[in-house]
């Protein structure tokens, strides 16, 4: 058996080596190899009880409103089914404690939707017989696997159609925290934004928060006042898509269709939709199957572009759309080195194609893009 | 002929306000239930729900155990406050502080436990103290309120620990996000994941009491804490008492975040603190500044947020259960005022008015 431990420590020691060294991680989706644990025992439909812990509020519209969405499919897809949730759980030992109590109701599934590291991984790790799931974690165990989306593919197709509508080329983020999902979405947006505008940038404002209406309004009133034309962000509401409608600009948006919020404004968004995987995995967990997975969802798998804005002219939309089915029909990737940092250094060689791996462990800003590192 | 009235007191005697205090959490509880009632749920089926989750399992009491340690740290710093007449508001920032310090040093200091968990109980103690350093001298030489000056630097503190945890301290493993690597230490067990904090917690909290209404200096922060005038007269150094126990109530919350981020979370993240340091505010008044009491009222608050916890699958949210919390305070402080008057009944001799 392939230990996972020694195989994700490798795949860090790669990315940090810079250029160069050999990667030879699979790009199929997979960040990992599927363990090679027994499968949890079946459960009768009737009988189980699935708990999902959210970071948001379910009536967000965005992010925790897609995982809810997820929920329903999954009451729908096996009658009988309970299901339990908890909303906005804070990334403290609250969350340990609240992981620990649906453990202590009987749920058979735990879906963390967010990642609570350590504070679901302490739970899971005395739970053996509970099947856990983090959304973008890390850290594997025979009972605890992971899921993300591919996002950086339909944000890079995103930013084509970002750069192409920004007269002045520059580009605002409001940030949550500087993590990987958040770095891996400037740089694919700033990166396409390029292609059609080469000298564009990249500004952002973290927030200290996924769900912070106000503050996210802020920032976006911020990016505004200091110059950007359109704003991006993955922030689990619509906030500062409202700014950008009252002032005529533009926003590209995370997890759902907000084009009501700002229907002039509105370029596309990130949606997400995990009701297919969630509907899977409980349906592996009822018949006995289950082992942990450790998956990326691909673009329209899991995550994709919105439908175009009502105000995004043809020729943007075909343009970007190009490059979205060669990605989908072809492979084709557009990670693809020199890439600098924004210090100037060369971290990913000429000619060589970041790894899924590396995208989504993606933890250092390129070129262009400014406000998140220190 | 003969009439009744109310009459104010110098002090509620102890038995009185032990009772008014009892009331009050009874009172608090029945207004929960009947307004969980109101919006359909049964009150006693979720109250029965919470006693066998919390206390009929070993899991539910490891659970209460960690949520009370933190919340004795708190209710202590505030408590020792409270007795010359400080309200430390910043035991949250404190807090927030001793756990940065701690985990400092639990990060770029090698050495065996022995020597790095007690060098880490004195760096939070420290770090906690230097943080209200800054309030405590405005306050003894320039009268200035700690109530805003603690306050506010709450904010400064929780936004240094989440700089620290997602830029220079960010775990490089990159298997972890916007924490800090897992420390090297952490506080032994004494139970299950229960940690030595609490029992350090529980003799601190006697040595206080001790301290407190056995020493001549717990004397004179108790007549400095009432009545300062009569004290300086007296010749008690208030100034120097008051400093002396602001340090002292600032190094207790910062050695509360010590053992939160070395026995409880083993990660300096943001939101560490997780409103214990206001929560510390409620148990410290609720026990009326003494630390014996502060274990009782910790624990009760440590019941009711785990209650919290373990009603939230039901569809309770979290401002809900800090709701309840909210209203015990209000009664407290109603049942408090009320504890001073006594009914008197005026037996007025026959022709006179």
């Amino acid at each position: 058996m392939i230990s996972t431990k020694e195989l994700s420590r490798r795949g860090f020691l790669n990315m940090g080596a810079a250029a160069g060294a050999g990667l030879v991680l699979s790009q199929t989706g997979l960040i990992r190899p599927a363990h090679a644990a027994a499968p949890l025992a079946p459960v009768k439909a009737e009988e189980a009880l699935i708990a999902f812990g959210h970071t948001g509020p379910t009536s967000d519209e965005g992010w925790t409103w897609a995982h809810d969405q997820g929920m329903k499919a999954v009451e729908a897809a096996f009658p009988g089914i309970k299901t339990t949730y908890v909303e906005s759980i804070p990334y403290s030992a609250d969350a340990t404690r609240i992981f620990r109590q649906f453990v202590s109701q009987g749920a058979n599934m735990v879906f963390a939707t967010s990642n609570y590291g350590d504070f679901l991984y302490d739970v899971a790790k005395r739970a053996p017989k509970v099947g856990f799931y983090e959304c973008d974690g890390r850290n594997p165990l025979d009972n605890l696997g992971t899921y993300y989306v591919q996002h950086w593919y339909p944000t890079y197709v995103a930013g084509i159609a970002a750069g192409a509508m920004s007269p002045t080329g520059k580009l605002g983020y409001v940030a949550s925290f500087p993590v990987p999902s958040v770095y891996s979405g400037t740089n694919a947006f700033l990166m396409g934004a390029r292609t059609v505008n080469p000298n564009a940038t990249l500004q952002c404002i973290s927030i200290n928060s996924w769900f912070d209406p106000q503050a996210a309004t802020q920032a976006g009133t911020a990016l505004l006042d200091n110059g950007c034309d359109v704003l991006f962000g993955i922030m689990d509401e619509a906030g500062y898509l409202q700014v950008a409608q009252d002032r005529g600009k533009k926003a590209v948006m995370w997890n759902t269709d907000l084009r009501r919020y700002g229907p002039d404004a509105y370029i596309s968004s990130i949606v997400v939709n995990f009701n297919d995987f969630y509907v899977k995995q409980v349906g592996r967990r009822l018949e006995g199957s289950w082992t942990p997975t450790y998956e990326l969802l691909p673009m329209g798998g899991g995550v994709d572009r919105d439908a175009w804005g009502a105000t995004v002219p043809a020729e943007v939309a075909a343009k970007a759309d190009a490059v979205r089915t060669k990605m989908m029909t072809e492979g084709y990737s557009p990670f693809v080195g020199e890439i600098k940092d924004a210090k100037g250094n060369i971290k990913v060689a000429k000619g060589q194609t970041m790894t899924e791996q590396e995208l989504y462990h993606w933890n250092w800003s390129i070129e262009g893009v400014s406000g998140l590192d220190g | 002929m003969s009439t009744w009235r109310l009459q104010r007191l110098p002090a509620a005697s102890p038995l009185v306000s032990l009772s008014a205090r009892l009331i009050s959490v009874v009172l608090a509880l029945v207004t929960a239930g009947i307004i969980l009632a109101a919006t359909g749920k049964n009150p006693l089926d979720l109250g029965a729900q919470v006693i066998s989750s919390t206390f009929g399992s070993s899991f539910g009491m490891a659970d209460l155990a960690l949520l009370f340690t933190p919340l004795l740290y708190t209710g202590l710093a505030v408590a020792v406050g409270l007795r010359i007449g400080v309200w430390n508001i910043g035991a949250e920032g404190q807090f927030n502080l001793g756990a940065f310090a701690a985990a400092g040093v639990a990060l770029f200091l090698p050495g065996p436990p022995a020597l790095i968990l007690p060098l880490m109980a004195v760096m939070g103690m420290a770090a906690g103290a230097l943080w209200i350093l800054i309030p405590t001298l405005a306050r003894a030489y320039a009268d200035v309120s700690e109530l805003i000056t603690t306050l506010l630097m709450n904010f400064v503190a929780a936004l240094l620990v989440t700089y620290v945890a997602t830029g220079p301290w960010l775990d490089p493993s990159g298997m972890a996000l916007a924490t800090t690597a897992r420390l090297p230490v952490e506080v032994p067990a004494v139970w299950d994941i229960v940690h030595w904090g609490l029992p350090v917690g529980l003799i601190l909290a006697v040595l206080l009491a001790v301290a407190f209404g056995f020493t001549r200096w717990g004397y004179e922060v108790r007549i400095g804490g009432s009545n300062p005038g009569n004290a300086r007269y007296a010749g008690m150094p208030v100034r120097r008492h008051l400093i002396t126990v602001m340090l002292v109530s600032g190094a207790i919350a910062g050695l509360g975040g010590m053992m939160e981020v070395a026995g409880t979370v083993h990660r300096l993240q943001g939101g560490i603190s997780n409103n214990f340091g206001y929560i510390g505010i409620m148990v410290a008044v609720l026990a009326r500044a003494a630390p014996l009491g502060v274990i009782f009222t910790a624990l009760l608050m440590a019941v009711i947020l785990n209650g919290g916890i373990i009603l939230q699958p039901q569809g309770l949210t979290t401002q809900t259960v800090l709701a309840v919390t909210g209203l015990i305070l209000f009664y407290a402080a109603i049942g408090d005022e009320f504890a001073r008057y006594r009914l008197i009944r005026n037996a007025k001799p026959a022709g006179t008015r």
